[in-house]
């Protein structure tokens, strides 16, 4: 068994330690004695048909963000799209997941047109979102907490075509108004959560390394790993997250 | 005086004593607080009681050394700094030094002010302290959940110092480029320093390298080499804009693991050898800071060289303590970047070292924690031994050693700090060294610790 990871501008795209979600993903295959790749894909660079198994992609500040949205309009958004609805898994996070929505509008100058994986789109706020986030999640119909970080100013709202990662319980979420956080569609998601995200979501992790799987053709329920540790620093977050709300 | 100042300064000097009093702690902010409250005139009209003017220094790493450093060179030079040397540099902590060191008439016992400021106030401490001299060190991504983007800070402090009087000196670290790029185009008289050696750089950036591209254009910046996180020597492909000559630069360096590094400074006024006492390139980078104020301020090199090399590390940046025949090394670690210099610090040497890692995530440490995924633990690999994870957010901590592969066999999380470091006095044999890496408020709790264990004496004593 085999996945190949496609890791889109680590250099520019790399903002509240996201790195640590492919970190993650690798381990969690290694210790299960799934070989696993990471290819950087930089401006310019192509995605072949078939080529990726998981897409991620973290958040950046805006000047990085502009680049992106050009290189992904370019470049690589069509071939992203077709991918995903061919089986690939994805992970985007904040910056990430605004470029996967419809657009993002700011305040002022021109509306940054996103790839449209879901069908959202965000709007700049006035107020900065910052805070511990948890969330009721269903992700891969089994119940569950997400816990995580946030730290976005855009205002996120979903479209019939996709659904919320979760409901949250502490923080705002995608817009602070409707109680919804991320969005999925197939094997992708978006969400505002670092954290990083994976570690302490290993549930998150799983399900995107059994989507990797499937696509290859290797229908399996994974082997559990000993994940204690990970289970006690989500409870501490979730915890901290109630105290420090 | 006016009145309005003088009662803000009575209550602030009250507030002051009984807080110390009460061993609520040193005072360090809450009479500035108080007093700024009553008379919002207060700081600017007692810094003109200063006849030498006032220095500021800035930036995400550093800052606390880096003015204690200057401190010691003012002190020999007989320019008696008012220093808010607990690091409480917002400006109600700037307010609390100005108060503590006067007396009710508002006439100060100190002749220059000396403010580590944080980044997010310069505009406001440069808007009522009118310094003559600014420093900025580095612009690391530290707290970003307090600040926005780096980028906007850094256009906010560009501002700030374009505000200066004409006459105003700005000191600036050439190596980093965003810093750098508050002296282009400035009018004002710019002093840049820099390490000027590649021996200990990279041909790879570290994780927790944060501005990779050019302030001018946006172009992603080429490096010959990397020193530190983004610091490093160099260029804009693009509009060509490059690292500025740095007139204060370490020309030759030489680290002795964690006891400090030799080096050569060549400056306007010919060359210096001297030892710093304290380890890590980050630290050869606060005392070129500390040397180029000086030598702005006019100090003469040889008091300069005295005053770093018989320098004591502010408290709990770099603190050795003896107990039970053991030796602590207490190193602050408050962000990505310093985490990384701390742990490039361990892997020198012989022999695993055996580690207390605490990770606090309250408002002073950052509410965020995901910073340490940003850390490059990778680099210790076979270099530790015992590891116990504390603070707040112990689980965490351990997490990121796990998926770093490290401390397998043994790996022991223990959020209360105080057990954290028995344990850590107990995994160490006599003679033998426990490192502990804190961030802030960690720090501050295991400080604590140590004053009633008798170990070390409390900071506002120090």
């Amino acid at each position: 068994m085999q996945i190949k990871i496609g890791y889109l501008y680590p250099d520019l795209m790399n903002i509240y330690g996201d790195h640590g979600n492919v970190l993650t993903l690798v381990k969690r295959c290694q210790w299960r004695g799934i070989a696993v790749e990471v290819v950087a894909l930089n401006p310019g660079d192509r995605i072949g048909h078939g080529e990726y198994d998981i897409f991620f992609m973290g958040g950046g500040q805006d000047r990085e963000q502009v680049m992106v949205c050009r290189d992904l309009q370019e470049a690589k958004g069509e071939d992203i799209k077709r991918e995903i609805e061919e089986g690939a898994a994805a992970l985007v996070i904040c910056g990430g997941y605004q470029l996967f929505g419809n657009f993002y509008r700011p305040f002022e100058g021109e509306e940054l047109p996103g790839i449209s994986v879901f069908d959202a789109y965000t709007v700049a706020g006035k107020k900065r979102c910052i805070g511990n986030v948890v969330a009721k999640s269903a992700l891969g119909g089994k119940l569950g907490t997400v816990v995580g970080f946030e730290n976005h100013s855009g205002k996120t709202y979903l479209g019939d075509g996709c659904a919320p990662l979760g409901t949250v319980t502490v923080g705002y979420g995608n817009n602070g108004e409707d109680k919804t956080e991320g969005a999925t569609y197939r094997g992708a998601i978006g969400t505002y959560l670092h954290g990083s995200l994976l570690p302490k979501n290993p549930a998150v992790a799983d399900f995107l390394i059994e989507k990797a799987l499937a696509r290859r053709g290797n229908d399996i329920s994974l082997e559990g790993l000993d994940d204690s540790l990970e289970l006690a620093a989500h409870a501490a977050a979730v915890k901290r997250a109630v105290k420090t709300h | 005086m006016r009145t309005g100042n003088r009662l803000a300064l009575a209550l602030g000097k009250g507030l002051g004593s009984t807080s110390r009093l009460f061993k609520v702690g040193g005072g360090s902010t809450l009479p500035g607080r108080a007093a700024r409250i009553l008379s919002p005139s207060l700081v600017p009209n007692m810094v003109k009681e200063l006849p030498l003017g006032c220095v500021l220094v800035t930036g995400t790493n550093g800052k606390t050394t880096t003015a204690a450093l200057l401190a010691g060179i003012l002190d020999r030079a007989g320019m008696t700094p008012v220093h808010n040397r607990t690091g409480a540099n917002l400006m109600a902590g700037i307010a609390s030094a100005l108060i503590k060191e006067s007396d009710l008439g508002g006439h100060l016992a100190g002749r220059i002010g000396l403010f580590e400021v944080d980044e997010a106030a310069l505009p406001a401490a440069v808007a009522e302290t009118s310094p003559r001299l600014v420093l900025v060190n580095n612009l690391f991504r530290d707290q970003l959940d307090r600040y926005g983007e780096l980028d906007t800070l850094a256009s906010l402090m560009k501002e700030a110092v374009r505000t200066l009087d004409p006459e105003s000196i700005v000191v600036l670290n050439a190596d980093d480029p965003l810093v750098a790029s508050i002296g282009r185009d400035l009018p004002h008289r710019v002093l840049y320093y820099g390490i000027d050696t590649d021996r200990y750089g990279s041909g790879s950036m570290q994780h927790a390298a944060d501005s990779t591209h050019c302030a001018e254009c946006g172009s992603r910046l080429t490096y010959e080499y990397y020193l530190f996180g983004h610091m490093g020597q160099y260029k804009c492909p693009a509009c060509g804009t490059s690292r500025p000559e740095s007139r204060v630069s370490a020309v030759e360096l030489e680290m002795v693991e964690l006891e400090g590094t030799r080096c050569r400074v060549r400056h306007p006024g010919g060359e210096t050898t001297l030892f710093i006492p304290l380890p890590g390139l980050y630290n050869v980078y606060n005392v070129l800071a500390a040397m180029s104020c000086a030598l702005a301020l006019e100090i003469e090199i040889g008091t300069i060289k005295e005053g770093i090399e018989e320098f004591k590390a502010a408290f709990g940046r770099v603190e050795r303590v003896e107990a039970e025949g053991r030796h602590m090394l207490m190193i602050l670690a408050k962000n990505p970047a310093g985490l990384n210099e701390v742990i490039r610090t361990l892997t020198g040497g012989a022999g695993r070292k055996n580690v207390v890692l605490a990770l606090n995530d309250n408002i002073a440490d950052g509410r965020d924690v995901s910073w340490i995924w940003d850390v490059d633990f990778e680099m210790l690999r076979d270099r530790l031994g015992k590891v116990v994870c504390s603070g707040i957010r112990a689980a965490d901590m351990a997490l990121r050693v796990k998926y770093a592969e490290l401390g397998e066999d043994s790996l022991a999380v223990e959020p209360d700090l105080e057990t954290a470091l028995d344990r850590g006095l107990e995994m160490v044999k006599p003679g033998e060294t426990i490192y502990l890496v804190p961030t802030y408020t960690a720090m501050l709790e295991l400080r604590r610790s140590m004053v009633k264990r008798g170990l070390v004496a409390p900071y506002w004593e120090g």
